[in-house]
């Protein structure tokens, strides 16, 4: 965490782009992977999961980091001249399109913007998270009691999803596609969803795992494991078929002002990006947990968690830095601003997770979740 | 040549699945199974396994080799046509295709190789056992030349204490296998 502090006020003396360049990649990326953890959270909770519901403290817990997520996008104020073009006056005066989006388009309805989607977002988090824990202080006993507030999360969970889809749309076109102010895709924002909820479950698994291996989930059996690997997998598909969608259409529609977008993602080194971004997130965990046997085998579910983890770096990597400083350069100060974030993030999610209960023990599916078979 | 069958005919999935349980533990043989939607635990306990999602995998790449290949023919070798500047082999936009032709490939095929091992083919005749075997009724369907009396009258019991809401014997003319 130091280092990631050092890295970014070291940066931002020396060299200001890049820095906040490397400051959205990363911030974007925690947050995508703790809006992740949201997403499973409300399906696992509207379609009344069972299977999983012993895990359910580790997306709550993940949950827990939008709050610091937010703060941190209030910071990219101070950056905001160095990563958006339309946000700068002398731009808007030389450029009409710019000129004539200033009305959605302007900081201060920005950032109003982005503190009102956060601002919904803490505020259903905290409800969600109020009300799991307020159903461990419950008698065993009383299952009316539970089944009510079981019910009522649930309803929760099924409003929140249509607020989330609709806000993080918004959202992931403010704070990512408006860096290229002259292009627009409108699959755009589903494609990040789908991206974040995907890297949002690999982590997730990552650290049941972890704590699987600290010793505090001794039921983990094989066929949770599968599940988890066809989560993944469905979700890799998904993700592959949006990315795809996106390109496809701009390749074979060959408008100049949408080919603009990759022709700059075509050139020399960012080709290796654009393969390595659609292998390492859809070939790899496709091919590797197509058969049975290797979507029950811990090792190699953590090794597609690991590409993905990378792969998502890419991705957002991809998206946002030719936009911006448009140096294929992964620097000393990506790498701390990472270090930094991550440290953060495991930082608040172990305090998540150490606040409650690591099972919640009145969960009414819990013992299908323990004895999970298939 | 007539064959006696004993048939159970069960209302419940769990009573069907158990009864079944004791009689594989019981060691009787059991001829044939009846229920209304796949039940993942018959497989299990008949000790059946199917190789079919593996040969659907080969499908599957049979499908996209040959959809690739007829595409690339078609608009390559055979019969190029220049459509808004895009090369001959345009790639990307043959995605869709092979996906879609790919699926068809795997679900026709798939098809074919199970009703052929199967034996459905039109104009097949087939034995009822009982006219409830379509119905919404699990059925358990056993050999009575398979097993002696005393095993016989055992597996009824089995059956009658697990819950079957009947028992036939029943004595079928010719039987199609």
């Amino acid at each position: 965490m130091a280092i990631g502090a050092c890295t970014f006020v070291i940066g931002l003396f020396t060299d200001r782009e890049t820095t906040w360049a490397g400051y959205l990649v990363t911030n974007y990326y925690f947050f995508s992977i703790a809006m992740g953890g949201v997403f499973f959270y409300l399906l696992q909770s509207i379609t009344q999961s069972g299977w999983s519901s012993a895990f359910k403290r580790v997306p709550e817990a993940m949950m827990s980091y939008i709050p610091v997520a937010a703060l941190f996008f209030l910071l990219l104020y101070f950056g905001t001249h160095d990563l958006y073009r339309w946000s700068d006056p002398e731009a808007a005066a030389v450029d009409p399109l710019i000129r004539s989006r200033a009305v959605f388009m302007n900081v201060p309805f920005f950032y109003i913007r982005i503190a009102l989607f956060f601002a919904l977002w803490i505020i259903f988090i905290r409800i969600l998270r109020k009300l799991s824990l307020r159903e461990d202080s419950f008698d065993p006993a009383d299952h009316e009691g539970i089944m009510a507030l079981f019910a009522k999360s649930e309803l929760y969970s099924k409003i929140f999803i249509f607020i989330l889809a609709i806000t993080f749309t918004l959202s992931a076109f403010d704070l990512v596609m408006s860096i290229d102010a002259h292009w627009y895709s409108t699959i755009f924002a589903f494609k990040n969803l789908v991206a974040a909820f995907l890297h949002g479950v690999s982590v997730m698994i990552l650290i049941i795992f972890i704590l699987h291996r600290r010793g505090y989930f001794p039921f983990l059996n094989k066929y949770h494991l599968h599940d988890f690997a066809r989560y993944l997998f469905m979700l890799s598909i998904l993700w592959g078929y949006f990315w795809f969608a996106q390109f496809m259409l701009i390749w074979f529609g060959n408008i100049p002002e949408e080919t603009v977008y990759y022709y700059v993602r075509w050139q020399d080194g960012w080709k290796v990006m654009f393969f390595l971004e659609i292998g390492l997130n859809w070939a790899i965990p496709f091919m590797v947990l197509l058969p049975i046997k290797t979507s029950r085998n811990m090792m190699v579910i953590t090794m597609v968690i690991a590409f993905l983890i990378i792969g998502q770096y890419i991705d957002l990597f991809v998206q946002i830095i030719p936009g911006t400083t448009g140096v294929l350069k992964f620097g000393l100060i990506h790498a701390g601003l990472f270090v930094g974030y991550a440290a953060l993030f495991a930082l608040v999610v172990a305090t998540a997770l150490g606040k409650a209960k690591i099972i919640a023990p009145n969960h009414p599916y819990l013992e299908e979740s323990l004895k999970h078979k298939f | 040549m007539a064959r006696t069958f004993k048939i159970g005919i069960f209302d419940d999935e769990e009573k069907f699945i158990s009864s079944l349980k004791r009689l594989k533990e019981q060691k009787h043989s059991v001829y044939e199974v009846f229920t209304p939607y796949p039940v993942n635990e018959v497989l299990h306990l008949l000790k059946r396994r199917t190789r079919l999602p593996t040969a659907a995998y080969f499908f599957g790449l049979f499908g996209i080799v040959a959809t690739l290949m007829f595409l690339y023919y078609t608009s390559v070798i055979s019969w190029p046509v220049v459509y808004g500047g895009k090369p001959f082999n345009s790639f990307p936009s043959f995605i869709v295709v092979t996906i879609v032709v790919t699926i068809l490939t795997v679900t026709i095929l798939s098809l074919a190789l199970f009703s052929g091992r199967s034996k459905l083919y039109p104009g097949r005749d087939n034995t009822i056992f009982d006219g409830r075997a379509t119905d919404d009724m699990f059925i358990i369907v056993m050999d009575t030349e398979a097993l002696d009396e005393q095993s016989a009258e055992e597996a009824g019991e089995i059956m009658r204490t697990e819950g079957a809401i009947e028992i036939i014997n029943k004595e079928i003319e010719t039987v199609y296998t």
